[in-house]
């Protein structure tokens, strides 16, 4: 567990200098206004992994104690939430993103032959099964939207 | 996963690789190509997905930089899913004003099915399309596949090549239509931000992504929206594949290779997919059982 969380430190080190970088060159926050904002994020982070290797019942992902946790502190009316959100607005969404799919993109690689052999029918179709998904969620919340009023 | 982390840190060709790409990427910036009605947006992230994909064939990364990429993608990826949730925070009351709305996007997904399931059977394919187009693909779905036909099964052989396809494909390509559609179609950028949720947190990104870019003025709601979807969908995914994509999904090839095969085949076929849903039941009834 010790040995664990010394890793994700390190790892967490790396990860959030990336992203500070990629927000001070893409989006113009300087490094330092971004700094409290990342380690917000990399402590909320730190205590869903640690949470899930803790309890011993793994059928819930960390993320979702991670995205609960964020969730949770941010409710208006809790203490320190209008700090913390000030802070991790410094940190771009975008920026995060760019890092996450550089190594995405570097371990895609290898299923990369398996991809050139998959075929045009399977290529079209999965194209179709994609569109599919992200275009009935976005009818099925239109219609829901328009119903309540919201939009 | 975490349990493969010890000694990533080490890696710093690997770190230093992905350094490049950002600074290199970061650098380029957003571009916006008009395409008729909308307007499709190059970002950030959809030249580094690209980028890396062309470093893995280079000599300047082996197999084992490919390797421990794939955690870190699970590292970063946290600081995502955290910064999703200190959007949504302050965005609760829009949240539970517009919680209808998000449950019932779930069953969007089934739109996979209606429109691309009858495209795999007019293509030719046979049982390989239910495993195809029963839903996006993912891990929870790979495992469901290969626990009720078997992996080397059609379905099996199917959902494989979807899971490939989504895995290299899925990111660029919802990447580059999300902005488009948001801009040329009339639905609401909500809406979008609701779908984004397809139960992947990198085609999520990349689907958010040029969402947040092309209406900056709307990012906190669309983020907030963005998050609380997706994390329905990693709760209720696998069990609305399950219960209503999996069972639609050969009720639906049924009628299709029937009306395709008019000829002596078609017997053949549903005799098939009848004793496939017996098994089915009984895999069904042994699960439920291990539930209880």
């Amino acid at each position: 567990m010790l040995k664990n969380i010394q890793e994700w430190i390190l790892l967490f080190i790396i990860v959030a200098s990336l992203v500070v970088l990629g927000n001070w060159v893409g989006y113009d926050v300087m490094p330092l206004d971004a700094i409290p904002g990342i380690l917000v994020l990399v402590g909320v982070s730190m205590i869903g992994l640690i949470i899930h290797k803790a309890i011993p019942y793994k059928g819930i992902p960390s993320i979702a104690y991670i995205g609960i946790l964020a969730f949770i502190i941010t409710i208006p009316g809790v203490p320190g939430q209008e700090q913390i959100v000030e802070w991790t607005t410094k940190v771009n969404l975008l920026a995060i993103a760019t890092p996450i799919l550089a190594y995405a993109g570097i371990s895609i690689g290898r299923s990369w032959t398996d991809f050139a052999k998959l075929g045009w029918r399977t290529i079209i179709i999965g194209m179709f099964v994609l569109l599919g998904t992200y275009l009935g969620s976005a009818i099925i919340a239109e219609i829901i939207l328009r119903i309540q009023g919201i939009i | 996963m975490e349990g493969k982390a010890l000694g990533l840190w080490k890696d710093w060709r690997l770190h230093l690789v992905v350094l490049a790409i950002v600074l290199v990427t970061e650098f380029i910036g957003q571009h916006r190509i008009p395409v008729g009605v909308g307007i499709i947006l190059l970002l950030p992230m959809l030249y580094a997905v690209i980028i890396g994909i062309a470093i893995y064939f280079t000599p300047i990364v082996t197999k084992k930089q490919s390797h421990n990429a794939e955690t870190l993608v699970y590292i970063t990826l946290t600081l995502l899913i955290a910064k999703f949730g200190v959007q949504a925070g302050p965005a609760l009351p829009q949240l539970i004003e517009a919680g209808p709305a998000l449950l019932l996007q779930e069953l969007g997904n089934l739109g996979t099915i209606l429109l691309a399931l009858p495209i795999a059977v007019f293509l030719g394919l046979k049982r390989e399309s239910v495993g195809m187009t029963h839903s996006i693909g993912r891990e929870p779905n790979l495992a469901l596949i290969t626990d009720k036909f078997g992996l080397s099964s059609p379905e099996g052989r199917g959902v494989m090549a979807m899971y490939i396809f989504g895995t290299v494909f899925g990111s660029i390509f919802l990447g580059l239509i999300s902005g488009f559609l948001a801009t040329a179609t009339p639905l609401h950028p909500y809406s979008f931000a609701m779908a984004t949720g397809v139960g992947s947190g990198s085609m999520a990104a990349a689907s958010l992504g040029p969402l947040v870019a092309a209406f900056p003025d709307m990012a906190d709601t669309i983020t907030a929206f963005s998050g609380a979807s997706n994390l329905l969908t990693s709760v209720t995914g696998l069990y609305a594949s399950i219960f209503i994509g999996l069972p639609l999904t050969e009720k639906l090839y049924k009628v299709l290779s029937k009306r395709r095969n008019k000829n002596g085949t078609e017997t053949e076929i549903v005799n098939n997919s009848q004793n496939i849903t017996e098994t089915e039941k009984q895999n069904e009834d042994r699960k439920s059982k291990v539930v209880k």
